[in-house]
């Protein structure tokens, strides 16, 4: 009786484990779809971290997975490369004075699940968002005073105060169905897990922590332009060296990792499809405590622009995947439209130690008689320069900056805290000099805002919001204040052009390098991804880059 | 019996002390649990958006009360086995989530543990009866020469000749993408193909400790002085090594093997790591790296507890497989 029972476990499983040499789950292969569609398209991670759970609460941003970005749609979508609104749920908007904007919504516009979409909608979600604060990752309420539908096809906004400068955000805040989510007792707590109800372009076909597979919505408003018929997303271990293998074999159709030497990694292993495209993100800049002497000296600061090597540390530390940053806290080349006319080479400061030597002696720095550069008080300069240590692009670059700065006969202790700590420590401003992040966003209030208002920053020893260099500038505060009140784009452009001025005048941090976006794609399959030659959007842009592929081998547009 | 009433007590003081300790050092920890969701969320070169980090912070809702309100809260809500809502799979519970990890570490380290110890065992007895024969040093040197690869470097390797080279198993993950968690043939193949990697990177360096620890307690017992005057009597080789040698020497491995299930419900961070295993070990890790304090919680106080029973249960067994443990106590 045992043996025979042995026996049968034994040959069972000797059939699995021929079922399972044999199966590989539901992979078929399959080149672009016949009449000129697209049978599926692999993608990389969808969030949810490493064991991720059905979420498609579009406002969780820390755990909802990366289909909401594909079935739910904003009133505007921007293309945050060349920062242009594209028209999507709306078609029209009109401020018609600067406290109150109208939208004009698309006509035909119906929920996946047959319902039709209106103005009803609109105002349950963002009344939803001014109910639920913990769904406002937008904060788009500091702005509203009252949403209304003043028909099924019109949605009128007031601000409390002139709202252009929060413009952008409405191409960030998705639409839910009023229908489902008036049902739901509390959205904050909602994971929307079955059968999303969205009037995005795909719908949630299949999901194990595995994949995630969405599959074409027929019913869609702009159906004719989506040649996808399914997306299958893949979980990833963070970009590791799994994925990069599988990124090189062109497992992936598209990806957003960081990959060393990507020439011969991807682009080499088949230069016929594989490309990529990093386009630049914020602006990586040295924040020097502007509370300390001698940070607090705009002559100083001024005479440090030049100091550092932008290049070599764009072409060691980010193994030349990045640009040399401007001096104006803009993204040039495609911001450089805001920038004042008379500005040398956008603003990106070249290598000059003997002029930033000349600079700062002039300043009142001179270097003593072992070639060490005093202070104020005669004595050497000296002090710490703080990365995170577990961000070793970083390290590298600390490295060329300690290296310039010890060229100039400073004292430079190079310190590598935990990720915890460099955030703390920034916050608080228990630091004197370290790298920091800022910018790079369509939205010029925020670039500006975030980084100089005086009321984003706080005491030394309290938590600031965002001003991390303590900058405090009556002048910067009231050209913000512009800024945010500017009711057209050519006042938004007079207060951005005089804060750059800020910025290259008064110097309140030295931007180095642009953060990148990593972008690869596969052309195998499907064309028309966003390209240097073709920057129609960001990588990060899903709706208007889903709506702009066409498999490959077909010119129609 | 006072040698029962006494283990039991000691387990609960202990049980109490770690309840405790694992209340308090997360709150000891540096750190913003809503700064570190958005800084992952951002990236290392994106900025950070404070309307974000704000909206979340309302999200997660700050602790009421001062710390001993909150200490009253929180073994209210242990003995309850409610462990709250976790940060980063928000707004799923963590009992949801450990629901989720803990069959797929209980199967694939609970197996090789067994298998481990066993194999182990036999092996360190059979090295320890031929001892000092050509099977001893094989045995020996083979497992010491085993046990100082590092671990995760024998991972790769098996990854990447069965995985990358040969292709034979899935590179990662505990299941494929086609196949859906059920109890069907077509995902319990898929699981079973993707658990072979792992499992035979466990059972290569599972049984080392056993089989050392084994072998050196047996000699030991080989060469006392009851196993001596066996000898002179004149017994058969066979039942002195089994019954007077391994009888003896397996006693201190049964604690260790007992700790070791216990440990088993906190997973093996790193081959679920390397493997990219969906268990309870990866889970520790992503809810210590994100700051996610109630599944950070959960984990430790079931790592502990499990720790604990194991170490209660084995206590007992001791108890009874050897009586002059028994003895000592009590007198």
């Amino acid at each position: 009786m045992k043996r025979s029972r042995l026996a049968r476990i034994a040959a069972v499983a000797a059939a699995v484990a021929l079922a399972a040499s044999g199966c590989t789950g539901t992979e078929q292969k399959s080149g672009p779809g016949t009449d000129g569609r697209i049978a599926y398209l692999d993608y990389g991670d969808f969030g949810g971290g490493s064991n991720p759970q059905a979420n498609y609460n579009p406002y969780l941003d820390a755990s909802r997975l990366g289909a909401t970005e594909y079935v739910f749609e904003q009133l505007i979508a921007y293309d945050n490369y060349g920062c242009q609104a594209k028209p999507w749920l709306a078609t029209e908007w009109t401020w018609t004075n600067p406290q109150t904007l109208v939208w004009k919504l698309r006509q035909g516009v119906k929920w996946n699940d047959g319902k039709p979409f209106s103005a009803d909608d609109v105002v349950f979600t963002y009344d939803m968002l001014k109910q639920h604060k913990a769904l406002d990752t937008k904060g788009i309420w500091r702005y509203l005073s009252a949403v209304e539908a003043t028909d099924p096809q019109t949605v009128t906004m007031r601000f409390t105060q002139p709202g252009a400068a929060a413009f952008t955000l409405f191409g960030e805040i998705k639409i839910v169905p009023k229908h489902v989510w008036s049902a739901v007792a509390d959205p904050v707590t909602f994971p929307n897990a079955e059968k999303p109800v969205g009037t995005g372009p795909f719908t949630v076909k299949a999901f194990n922590p595995q994949q995630l597979t969405l599959g074409r919505n027929a019913d869609y408003w702009q159906a004719d332009k989506v040649k996808v018929d399914e997306l299958r997303f893949h979980k990833a271990d963070g970009g590791g060296q799994i994925d990069q293998l599988k990124l090189s074999r062109g497992e992936y159709d598209t990806n957003a990792m960081f990959v060393p030497d990507i020439k011969k990694a991807y682009v080499d292993r088949d230069p016929a499809h594989n490309k990529y495209w990093f386009p630049s993100g914020g602006s990586i800049s040295v924040y020097m405590n502007l509370t300390k002497a001698p940070f607090n000296d705009t002559a100083f600061r001024k005479a440090l622009v030049p100091a550092f090597n932008r290049q070599e540390i764009v072409d060691k530390a980010q193994l030349g995947y990045v640009k040399p940053a401007s001096q104006t806290g803009l993204v040039v080349p495609g911001q450089a439209g805001w920038l004042p006319k008379d500005l040398p080479n956008q603003g990106v400061a070249g290598y000059d130690a003997a002029r930033a030597d000349a600079d700062l002696t002039a300043a009142g720095y001179p270097r003593n008689g072992d070639g060490k550069r005093v202070g104020k008080d005669g004595k050497p300069i000296a002090f710490s320069f703080r990365v995170p240590g577990a961000w070793t692009d970083w390290v590298q670059a600390q490295r060329i900056i300690v290296a310039n700065l010890t060229s100039l006969g400073f004292t430079v202790r190079a310190e590598t805290p935990t990720p915890e700590a460099y955030e703390n420590d920034r916050a608080i401003g228990n630091y004197d000099m370290l790298l920091g992040v800022h910018g790079g966003s369509c939205n010029m209030f925020r670039n500006f805002q975030e980084p100089l208002a005086s009321d984003q920053s706080a005491p030394i020893g309290k938590k600031a919001v965002s001003n991390f260099v303590r900058w405090n500038d009556p002048r910067t505060d009231q050209l913000i204040d512009t800024l945010r009140t500017a009711t057209d784009e050519a006042a938004q452009k007079t207060a951005v052009a005089d804060l750059t001025k800020v910025m290259t005048e008064q110097v309140p941090m030295i931007p180095l390098w642009y953060g990148a976006k990593w972008f690869q794609y596969r052309t195998a399959k499907a064309t028309g991804w966003p390209s240097e030659e073709n920057p129609y959007a960001a990588p990060s842009d899903n709706l208007i880059i889903i709506t702009n592929l066409r498999p490959t081998g077909t010119n129609a547009k | 019996m006072a040698y029962f009433a006494r283990r039991f007590a000691f387990f609960l003081g202990t049980l109490w002390a770690a309840v405790t300790l694992n209340f308090l050092i997360p709150r000891l920890q540096p750190g913003d649990p809503a700064e570190a969701i958005v800084s992952r969320l951002a990236g290392q070169s994106e900025s950070v958006d404070p309307a974000q980090l704000q909206a979340i912070r309302i999200m997660l809702g700050a602790p009421d009360g001062n710390l001993f309100d909150q200490y009253l809260q929180y073994l209210g809500a242990v003995v309850q086995g409610d462990f709250g809502v976790s940060y980063t799979y928000f707004p799923y519970s963590v009992t949801h989530m450990i629901g989720e990890a803990l069959p797929w570490t209980v199967i694939l380290v609970g197996v090789t543990q067994i298998i481990s110890f066993i194999v182990g065992t036999l092996l360190g007895t059979w090295a320890a009866y031929r001892r000092n024969s050509r099977v001893d040093s094989v045995i020996t040197l083979g497992s010491t020469f085993l046990g100082t690869l590092p671990f995760f470097w024998l991972a790769l390797l098996l990854i990447y000749v069965f995985a990358i080279t040969l292709r034979w198993f899935p590179e990662r993950g505990g299941y494929g993408g086609g196949s859906s968690p059920g109890w069907s043939w077509i995902f319990i193949s898929d699981a079973f193909q993707h658990s072979v990697l792992p499992a035979v990177a466990l059972l290569i360096t599972g049984p080392i400790g056993w089989i050392i620890g084994m072998r050196n307690n047996m000699v030991q017992s080989l060469g006392e002085d009851h196993a001596r005057l066996a000898v002179a009597r004149g017994l058969p080789r066979r039942r002195i090594a089994l019954t007077y040698g391994a009888r003896i020497a397996i006693l201190p491995n049964v604690t260790g093997f007992a700790i070791a299930l216990g440990s088993v419900l906190g997973g093996t961070v790193l081959v679920e790591t390397v493997f990219n295993y969906p268990g309870m070990g990866r889970l520790l890790l992503e809810s210590v790296s994100s700051r996610d304090y109630p599944l950070m919680q959960a984990i430790f106080l079931f790592t502990t507890v499990g720790v604990l029973v194991a170490n209660f249960l084995a206590d007992l067994l001791y108890g009874f497989l050897d009586p002059r443990v028994r003895k000592a106590e009590t007198a």
